[in-house]
């Protein structure tokens, strides 16, 4: 085992089969191990591309099982495979340590031979007098010196070929950081700003408009127009494709969706002329079933209404895919929820505040914790918070309105009233007042929460509580001529619900008297809307009557459009959009589309 | 015929800059324990462990583990199994029918045993032999179960690397060095 | 009940959720009441490693490093220190799988120092500063027969061929330069890579990722014919012990009386440890120049140092990409990022949700990693240039020598050369007092031809 040293043991004489048996040694076992590591590198390589475990084939077996599900035959092949591979896969995993360790074995007892061999090779050194050894110190030093230069060299070749060409976007000062962040929630320096509150009043950039209870002021529109003669219509373009959510309005444009199992798509049409301006396909979007959900027809796959924050529109729809696009199409981004659990198929609308992007994802039973609520940031998608909500499904519209300067959602679902706050998500308070099904949104108006429990109450709310608010905050309440379906509608003074048979009645928003109620002879499953001092509300056989907004009951106009609505219509810019079950069409008051707002 | 050393100073002057210099040395190295120790104490022998709640089951165990097959395995909470018929961590989705059938398991190797207790109740155990830590029954179980299946490192079968190799690739952030005395996150309550 | 039957229909319906990714899971199915008096099974937690086991490795720690310094400077036995080296494989390599050892020990040390959540291990500091203290007295016996890295490339060297001593000393700055990136890596908490980039580890474990088995495969196969070339030119452990042995109070003397200059033990060291004797100039002009090299590199120590430290603050960059959360950071932060394909999730695409969720928080972290890099860079980049500087100045200077005497810091303490002198053998009795007169009368005579000749 020493190293050649003078006087060994006698170096043995060179005894020839002793030496050519070593070698012999030496040259089959360096063969076997070489063999067996070749077969291990081969076996590896093997390996990482055909894994037993995750062999296409069994996939593909299975994946056919599923559409034939009866296939005995196939099942056994599935089996056997299965069986095939796992023991293809034991096998491998035994391969590999008895590889290793007859790697090992071989190793050493090459090493011992290899030393053998060396034992008989020693070569007697016989060192001679070398006088010159300061020269050769010098040499070596000046040798040693220029090495340590190059291997200097090549590390700062390193460093600079490393450093040189790295770009980041990564900041390394907190307060870059911050400003990657705010970046990333759309506040970054380079975002637009976002519309001013009277720009969001001028416009209709979500379900119930932009005060959240289906009200604009100052508005004057023909009592009196005609959708087949064309008579008092700006513009009427075919709906391009069937959903039940309503119009939005937004500068010169307006959008809407729709889609069925296989396509859903958003739509934008010019405000003015009628004209489609972009479609976009809501397609590939990450995480999307490639099977969609069985929603029934009477809700579809684009109930919910779209949502603007002036930047971007975005749209839900039933499968779960949830998608953004800029205001001139571009797409931002889209990703899927999953596919939510409800029974009726999913139909809330989306809420918005400033870029904020706000979704009540209620889904299956209370007691499946599947429901909450979630806070995107517009422009990045990005969850900024969400909260579990103790409830089931619900189709009900959250409302976003302030209350002493802060910015608070309040939602409907099962039994409970709950609002949030739109900053980080905390509940603020939660009442107690529904039972049913729930379908109507809340509203906000006259600094009162009114909401609806299907058939059963209609009340309003002081949102200023905290905790519990049932017994403390509820105003007023009633149980006359209660809605099951649509939302109520107030313009601050008065309050007016539709029934499903078309009885309107007015509230007074104060203290829930009844003023008045009013038979239309329609069927209606959309919710009415105010422009100005009239009542418009709309028929599902295509019906439709516009009444006064005041305290006592007075009908202006009554027509037939000959299509059916079922969806809220959007006013704004001195237009009225409505989308019926085949038609968008655009009714314009005296002074027609008003576009002095900036364009997109 | 060695010829002593010419000049005798030299050897000194070395010798006692040697001594200086293991003197200053020894100083360092032990104040270098000072401080260091202040850091350091003697129960705080820590062992890499997953934080079940942080798992995203991408699989990285199974194939990252300096250790072939890997010292992560799945573990079994009896406590909150809910002994479903349907298990939703031993079938594939949809699975064709609810029995032991190769076609059915989500298991590639088979790992996971299925008893029948009593009905409708079934225990599921983890062959751990044969478990190779790919988190296909975690990611069930936890998704529409009641995650009692989860991943943990197996100490009789870890080395305790220095840099765990798997915690470097974790898509989760989920390994973490633990105080050796509590080597497991064990589940006691579902989703925690 | 009627949940957990709900049967096939309900799963199918759920099962799209599968690429959900949102999907809170809570307790679903409560734990059920059994009636047949069924027993729950426990969950089994076998125990890591206990403490105790840790300590016993402290514990052989030091009494192997006593033995081996007993085995070089007293017993002055090759053969005993073959026996330690063997003991050490099997124990700290094959029965420990080299985990812990000294070689990462400074990585746990950094990673504690900078971290103030990490504890250090008591082991760890031990073994980080123990062959440290025994190599200011006994030199570098560590190496010599307890390191399991050592000793496995010392028992396979079956052909030593001779590297350069110039190539050997130049190249000798390499492991100073992977212990300063192991330190800062391990003190930014961006990883061991000393240990990440083990050769000899997977050998030990008998697995391991295909890379580092290549690796591991071609030092061993270095190792048959070049002499421990990981300690040599890599090591970062070997590096400190390197400075400390350089002072140690005892250190391996080839004879154990006086010198014969036969230049027997020169050819007995593979690691070419071993220095002719050189003697003082006596004209002193003659080193005029060497001392005007000496003065120039002097003054250029603190240039190197500051262009050190300048270009490794640049590093700071593509070197904070090797901790993960960087990693991470910069993915996301990156337009080209993949978005996640339907129905197959990756593990990057999952760390890249898990970034879009906590945005703030792995961003925060990350951007206080690269600042650690960019002070550690600085302390990196200077330390290149430190290093480099004094090696260059430590080869302009020479030391007179008597005797053949093995380098202070090169030595491995092996004990190969010690039954190569001729009057070590006659000590212990392998040679007697009149051969080795012979031997020396023969030296003498070929001395005198040789300076004849001149």
């Amino acid at each position: 085992m020493t190293a050649p040293t003078v006087s060994s043991p006698p170096p043995p004489a060179a005894d020839p089969t002793a030496l050519r048996a070593l070698r012999q040694t030496v040259l089959v076992i360096a063969a076997l191990c070489g063999l067996a590591v070749l077969l291990l590198l081969v076996q590896h390589l093997r390996s990482q591309a055909d894994d037993p475990l995750k062999s296409p084939q069994l996939l593909a077996l299975k994946q056919q099982l599923l559409a034939e599900p009866k296939n005995e035959a196939l099942k056994q092949q599935i089996r056997l495979l299965d069986l095939d591979l796992r023991r293809s896969h034991v096998r491998d995993v035994a391969f590999n340590a008895f590889g290793a360790w007859f790697v090992l074995v071989g190793v050493v007892v090459l090493v011992f031979a290899a030393k053998g061999i060396a034992r008989f090779r020693v070569v007697l050194p016989s060192p001679h007098a070398s006088p010159d050894a300061a020269e050769r110190v010098a040499v070596t030093a000046l040798r040693a010196r220029r090495v340590t230069v190059g291997v200097a060299a090549i590390t700062g070749v390193a460093f600079l070929v490393l450093a040189l060409p790295a770009k980041t976007r990564l900041p390394s000062s907190p307060a870059g950081v911050d400003k990657v962040l705010a970046k990333l929630r759309g506040e970054g320096e380079d975002a637009p700003p976002l519309p001013s509150p009277a720009e969001f009043a001028a416009n209709w950039p979500r379900f119930l408009g932009p005060s959240g209870a289906a009200f604009v002021t100052n508005a004057a529109f023909p009592l009196a127009f005609n959708l087949a003669s064309g008579e008092g219509v700006l513009w009427r373009t075919p709906v391009p494709a069937p959903g039940f959510n309503s119009p939005l309005i937004w500068s010169n444009r307006v959008f809407l969706s729709g889609g069925d199992a296989t396509n859903r798509s958003v739509f934008a049409f010019d405000l003015t002329t009628g004209t489609q301006v972009w479609q976009r396909a809501v397609a590939n979007v990450p995480g999307s079933p490639a099977k969609p959900p069985e929603v029934p027809d009477s809700t579809g796959f684009a109930a919910s209404t779209m949502a603007t924050d002036g930047r971007r529109v975005f749209a839900m729809f039933a499968n779960g895919d949830l998608a953004t696009f800029n205001l001139d199409g571009s797409p931002v981004w889209s990703k899927n929820l999953g596919v939510p659990k409800n029974q009726y198929g999913f139909a809330t609308s989306l809420a918005i505040w400033q870029g904020r992007l706000l979704l009540q994802y209620d889904q299956g039973e209370p007691e499946n914790n599947l429901s909450k609520l979630i806070a995107f940031d517009g422009a990045t998608g990005r969850v900024i918070w969400q909260k579990p909500r103790p409830v089931g499904q619900s189709w009900a519209t959250p409302v976003v309105y302030e209350v002493a300067g802060k910015p608070q959602i309040a939602t409907l679902a099962g039994e409970l009233v709950i609002a949030y706050s739109v900053a980080d998500g905390n509940e603020l308070w939660r009442a107690q007042m529904l039972s049913g099904e729930i379908t109507p949104s809340p509203i906000f108006a006259g600094g009162l929460v009114v909401a609806i429990s299907p058939s059963d109450q209609l009340f309003a709310i002081k949102p200023d509580g905290a905790g519990d608010v049932t017994k403390s905050h509820v105003v007023w309440k009633t149980d006359e001529n209660v809605p099951d379906v649509t939302s109520p509608v107030s313009n601050g003074e008065l309050v007016f619900a539709v029934t499903s048979s078309g009885t309107v009645t007015c509230f007074d928003l104060k203290d829930g008297k009844k003023l008045w109620e009013h038979e239309c002879e329609l069927e209606v499953s959309s919710s009415p809307a105010i422009a100005g001092d009239r009542v418009y509300v709309f028929g599902t056989k295509g019906g439709m009557a516009v009444l006064a907004a005041a305290r006592e009951a007075r009908e202006l106009a009554k027509a037939d459009l000959a299509e059916g609505v079922l969806a809220s219509p959007a006013f704004a810019r001195g237009v009225m959009v409505v989308r019926t079950v085949k038609t968008l069409f655009c009714v314009a008051d005296k002074g027609g589309p008003v576009l002095e707002a900036k364009r997109p | 015929m060695s010829t002593p050393a010419p000049n005798h100073p030299p050897v000194n002057r070395r010798q006692f800059f040697r001594d200086g210099a293991r003197l200053a040395a020894m100083t360092g190295l032990g104040a270098f324990l000072g401080v260091a120790a202040t850091r350091s104490r003697a129960s705080q022998n820590t062992v890499w462990q997953i934080d079940p709640s942080k798992c995203v089951y991408c699989g990285q165990c199974a194939t990252a583990c300096v250790l072939k097959p890997s010292a992560v395995k799945c573990v079994q909470s009896y406590e909150i199994c809910g002994y479903c018929d349907l298990c939703t961590g031993y079938f594939v989705p949809q699975p064709n029918s609810l029995d032991t059938g190769a076609e059915n398991q989500v298991c590639p190797t088979a790992a996971i045993e299925r008893k029948f207790i009593e009905d409708p109740y079934f225990e599921y155990n983890i062959d751990e032999n044969r478990c190779i830590g790919c988190a296909k029954c975690v990611e069930g179980c936890t998704r529409f179960g009641n995650g009692s299946f989860y991943l943990q490192v197996r100490h009789d079968r870890c080395l305790n690397c220095n840099e765990c190799s798997i915690a470097r690739v974790c898509a989760g952030d989920a390994f973490h060095r633990v105080p050796a005395s509590e080597p497991y996150v064990i589940k006691t309550t579902a989703h925690e | 009940m009627s949940l957990r039957r709900f049967g096939i229909a309900a799963f199918a319906l759920l099962a799209p959720l599968w690429n959900g990714g949102l999907a809170l899971a809570e307790q679903r199915f409560p734990p059920p009441e059994f009636e047949t008096g069924y027993k729950m099974p426990a969950i089994t937690t076998p125990a890591p490693r206990g403490l105790a086991m840790e300590y016993v490795d402290v514990a052989v720690l030091v009494t192997a490093l006593g033995v081996a310094a007993w085995l070089v400077h007293r017993k002055r036995s090759r053969r005993g220190l073959i026996v330690l080296s063997l003991f050490s494989l099997v124990y700290f390599g094959f029965y420990r799988k080299g985990c812990i050892c000294p070689i990462g020990a400074p990585q746990n040390v950094a990673y504690g120092l900078f971290n103030p959540d990490y504890a250090i291990p008591v082991t760890a500091l031990a073994f980080f500063l123990v062959p440290l203290l025994f190599s200011l007295f006994s030199g570098r016996t560590f190496c010599s027969g307890v390191c399991p890295h050592g000793a496995l490339q010392d028992l396979v060297l079956i052909k030593p061929v001779k590297v350069p001593l110039w190539l050997e000393q130049g190249l000798s700055i390499v492991p100073y330069i992977f212990l300063g990136a192991g330190v800062l890596f391990a003190a930014t908490g961006a990883g061991f890579v000393i240990c990440r980039f083990d050769p000899f580890i997977p050998l030990f474990r008998m697995t391991g990722s295909f890379f580092i088995l290549c690796l591991a495969g071609g030092f061993l196969l270095t190792s048959l014919f070049v002499g421990r070339p990981f300690c040599r030119f890599l090591c970062p452990y070997g590096a400190l012990l390197r400075l400390g042995s350089l002072v140690s109070k005892w250190r391996v003397r080839i004879t154990p009386d006086y010198c014969t200059q036969c230049r027997l033990c020169e050819q007995s060291c593979p690691f070419g440890a071993i220095r002719e004797p050189l003697v003082a100039t006596a004209n002193p002009a003659a080193l005029a120049p060497d001392r005007r090299r000496l003065g120039w590199l002097l003054l250029l120590l603190p240039v190197l140092i500051a262009v050190g430290a300048w270009g490794g603050s640049k590093l700071s960059v593509p070197a904070s990409r090797l901790h993960p959360t960087v990693a991470l950071a910069e993915k996301y932060l990156d337009p080209k990022k993949p978005a996640p394909t339907p129905g197959s999730a990756t593990p990057e695409t999952l760390a890249l949700t898990r970034a879009d969720e906590n945005a703030e928080a792995i961003l925060t972290t990350a951007a206080a990693v690269r600042r650690k890099f960019d002070v550690g860079g600085w302390w990196f980049g200077g330390w290149v240039g430190l290093v480099v500087g004094l090696r260059l100045v430590s080869l302009s200077t020479r030391t007179a020598r008597a005797d053949f005497e093995p380098d202070r810091g090169s030595c491995y303490a092996c004990g190969r050369c010690y039954l190569a002198c001729p009057n070590e053998r006659v000590r212990v009795g392998l040679l007697s007092p009149a051969e080795a007169a012979g031997l020396n009368a023969n030296r003498a005579a070929s001395r005198v031809a040789a300076s004849a000749r001149t």
